[in-house]
């Protein structure tokens, strides 16, 4: 029985809380013993802004709470690709960060690589399309490995967007401070989930499906974010 | 004026999405196929091939004075913006008319417009550029400067300058410019031209082209001066071959472009000066954090893949570099802050570091450039007090109050918040309110995303070089019948994996191939070698000429046209291919 944090990304707590509990739920039928971290940040708000004295402030804490864990689960590619790869950028002579650091794992790619993965079963009937989260696939290099999770999920259509590789424009403060691009962008995601046929948008990141729905929303388009943890967890039979 | 304001003023009139989202996204595609073409590791040797230069750029001048003392090429080093266009213009202190084509470094040092300014002619022989010189807002996009314009604006922008400018086909229009161009060069005085690599141990410089301005433009009678960055210099033929196979490929997704000149010795009469812009580069070499930067071949692939680019355009940096590209470089180059905002004009989606041939870490560049802005306090000061407050409280402890001090500013922001035009984005509400009935389907699936090209299989080599040399358009035969106004020569290797021939020493007179009715070149079977890395021993020491495909533009709409400077009409007849 592994020990893991599961780190519940501040936005995640801010807007969907219950995509954390979603998340802990899988980790629990997973055989582990999950400790959620809440009231955290991994400090890329502020690093992606170049407030990197503040990241780092930020990131510490962050650190700090992490202790002692087999491993640190992050439901969500873009805060587990910035704690993964920089808390090393910010702490470049920290063991103690360096070591932590290799101990987090995307949600998604913490439970297909789990040693009792193959004793879950999922079912869950229906058609969703799939959002490659930016972090998640360049990042990370999760594409296949989400999909692939996805495809063990029976009676589900999985479908791909055919503008898959391109970004839906939230970036953090990105989509505050540049709103007419953000906008677009994401206007442009939703177009191409509505081609898809389907109503339910998947991603590893909810922050994307927050801007993607954002923006159908206001454009009247009929669509949902789920995480894949949610998804995943209302597919456990 | 802000990115942000640019921007915006851009996607309100100008709408740039809706002309380059259709060719942007077709040409990323594209470009990956083109790409697959090349040999399997193309794209690591080109990056090696650019580090090296980077790595030594002092070493490879100093071998480069050398070779050039040898040809009889002037070389010259110009520190500043302002010291490399006095050099220029002590040159052609005797010309009136000079004839441009595209040189990202002659935008960067402003030339045009300070030649224009002495009172020199100064026309952009490039059929795009020549488009955005009338217009005046510059370039959109590095390697095709009127991106941003459809047929429709450009023919009244021919007509404004007062061509006969009847329709708005894109053949008729690229043929109006290509017989200005034509008649400017048979009277100027001088040419000036860029350079995409030059090479320290012999002394050749390579450049590419569709049209043939720049073959008019390097056998210009008198005068031909190049205007290039320091970092273009590399060190043998080998690298630059690295180098160019990569190029087209991610530009523009073709093979490689119809002209791919090695300028070698002065022809007789003719001085040429190759004049390199530091403006800045030495200090990027200098900083181990964006000294790969340098190793930037002016492709546009980043471009060509940023979604910001593809929905703001190319003018909205304010740079004549665009762009990630532009995002990093611009920042860099011009050192007092008036592109401070051009790195936080990403998502930092990383898809420019992907699709880079050379890899550069664009992105991750762009993060150290925002760090930079902050500690310079060239963003916003209500930013930086928000971040403080914001590390006070998840950097302390006091993370779970802020969530929920969020949660209630979420809530008064969806009540209060109205849909502005420009953003029809709408906060969702908190919380899931998801059933199972929304999976659902609205419909049948759509499109998916294209598979990646698959690596080519090896055909045997001429299969393969008919086949591309036809898709070309170029028409390759056993055997054919000589006609009056054919210009006949005998090339020193073809390559199968781009369908060129290789012409070099005497086959290589680009006026006298320009003027042919139909160039035939005559190409031994056993002399087809399998890319274009692979042409290095054929190459020779002196001039040296790869045609691939007829001379063309696509600098409208993405539309190809065939014939501008030269015939449309190329023969290859190859020899013994039983």
């Amino acid at each position: 029985m592994a020990r893991v944090a599961l780190f519940v990304p501040c936005y995640v707590s801010l807007a969907r809380p219950a995509d954390a509990a979603a998340a802990r739920t899988v980790l629990e039928r997973l055989g582990d013993e999950v400790t959620t971290l809440a009231g955290l940040c991994c400090g890329q708000p502020a690093f992606n802004a170049g407030a990197r004295r503040e990241a780092r402030q930020v990131a510490a804490e962050a650190v700090r709470s992490v202790r002692g864990f087999d491993a640190v689960v992050i439901p969500s590619g873009s805060c587990a690709a910035m704690a993964a790869h920089e808390w090393r950028t910010l702490f470049p002579n920290s063991p103690v960060a360096g070591e932590r650091a290799s101990r987090v794992r995307e949600f998604t790619a913490y439970v297909a690589a789990h040693p009792n993965a193959e004793r879950l079963s999922f079912r869950l009937r229906g058609v969703v399309a799939y959002h490659d989260s930016c972090h998640a696939r360049r990042e990370l290099g999760l594409t296949e490995t989400v999909l692939g999770l996805l495809a063990r999920v029976e009676g589900l259509e999985v479908r791909r967007l055919r503008y898959e590789a391109e970004c839906c424009g939230f970036g953090g403060t990105f989509c505050v401070k540049l709103p007419e691009v953000a906008a677009a962008l994401a206007s442009a995601k939703a177009a191409d989930a509505a081609a898809s046929g389907a109503r339910v948008l998947v991603s590893t990141d909810l922050s994307c499906l927050l801007h993607v729905e954002s923006a159908a929303r206001g454009l009247g388009m009929e669509l949902e974010g789920w995480t894949v943890a949610e998804l995943l967890a209302r597919s456990l039979s | 004026m802000s990115y942000r304001e640019r921007a915006k003023s851009e996607i309100e009139t100008a709408q740039p999405e809706a002309v380059l989202a259709p060719i942007l996204r077709k040409l990323v595609e594209d470009s990956a196929e083109a790409l697959a073409g090349m040999p399997p590791d193309a794209r690591e040797a080109a990056a090696r091939a650019r580090a090296a230069s980077v790595a030594d750029l002092e070493g490879l001048h100093a071998r480069l004075r050398e070779a050039f003392e040898r040809r009889g090429i002037h070389y010259h080093r110009a520190a500043t913006a302002s010291e490399a266009v006095g050099i220029v213009q002590h040159l052609l202190r005797r010309a009136r008319r000079v004839a441009k084509s595209k040189s990202m470094v002659a935008e960067e040092i402003g030339l045009t417009r300070a030649l224009r300014q002495r009172g020199i002619d100064v026309l952009e022989t490039d059929i795009g550029e020549y488009i955005v010189d009338l217009e005046g807002r510059g370039p959109s996009h590095i390697t095709a400067p009127a991106l941003h314009l459809n047929r429709t604006r450009i023919r009244e922008l021919l007509a404004r300058a007062g061509h006969d400018a009847t329709d708005d086909d894109p053949q008729r229009l690229s043929r109006l410019v290509r017989d200005t161009v034509a008649r400017f060069f048979e009277e100027c005085d001088a040419a000036i031209t860029g350079a995409n690599a030059v090479i320290a141990s012999s002394g050749r410089v390579v450049i590419v082209e569709n049209e043939g301005n720049v073959a008019l433009g390097v056998s210009h009678p008198q005068l031909h001066i190049v205007v290039t960055g320091l970092e273009k210099v590399v060190p043998d033929e080998a690298a630059a071959l690295a180098v160019l196979q990569v190029l087209a490929p991610s530009a523009t997704a073709q093979p490689l472009t119809a002209f791919t000149h090695f300028v070698a010795d002065p022809l007789p009469g003719q001085q040429r000066h190759v004049v390199f812009v530091d403006n800045g580069r030495s200090a990027i070499a200098a900083d181990p954090r964006y000294r790969d930067l340098l190793r930037c071949i002016r492709c546009g692939a980043c471009m060509n893949a940023c979604p910001v680019y593809r929905v703001a355009g190319g003018l909205s940096y304010g740079s004549v570099y665009m762009g990630p590209v532009g995002a990093v470089l611009s920042p860099l180059l011009w050192r007092d802050g008036r592109y401070a905002d051009l790195p936080f004009a990403s998502s930092l989606c990383g898809r420019c570091s992907e699709v880079c041939p050379v890899g550069i870490p664009l992105h991750r560049m762009l993060l150290e450039l925002r760090a930079d802005a902050a500690q310079a306090e060239h963003t916003p000061a209500v930013e930086r007090l928000a971040w403080r407050a914001w590390a006070a409280a998840f950097g302390r402890g006091r993370g779970r109050t802020a969530i929920a001090a969020g949660r209630w500013l979420w809530r008064a922001a969806r009540l209060l918040r109205r849909p502005r035009p420009g953003d029809p984005r709408t906060l969702p509400p908190l919380g899931p309110i998801h059933t199972p009935a929304s999976l659902a389907p609205a419909g049948p699936a759509g499109e998916p995303p294209p598979p990646p090209p698959p690596l080519r299989r090896p055909e045997p080599l001429l299969v393969t070089f008919r086949e591309r040399a036809a898709t070309l358009g170029a028409e390759v035969t056993d055997a054919y019948t000589p006609e009056p106004g054919d210009r006949t020569v005998e090339a020193a290797a073809a390559v199968a994996a781009t369908g060129s021939v290789l012409l070099t020493a005497e086959a290589a007179d680009r006026r006298g191939l320009l003027r042919a009715d139909r160039v035939v070149v005559l190409v031994d079977a056993d002399r087809v070698v399998p890319y274009p890395a692979d042409l290095e021993p054929f190459l020779g020491d002196g001039e040296a000429l790869i045609l691939t495909g007829a001379s063309r533009t696509a600098d409208i709409e993405k539309q190809i046209v065939r014939g501008i400077h030269g015939s449309e009409r190329l023969t290859i007849v190859l020899r013994g291919a039983g």
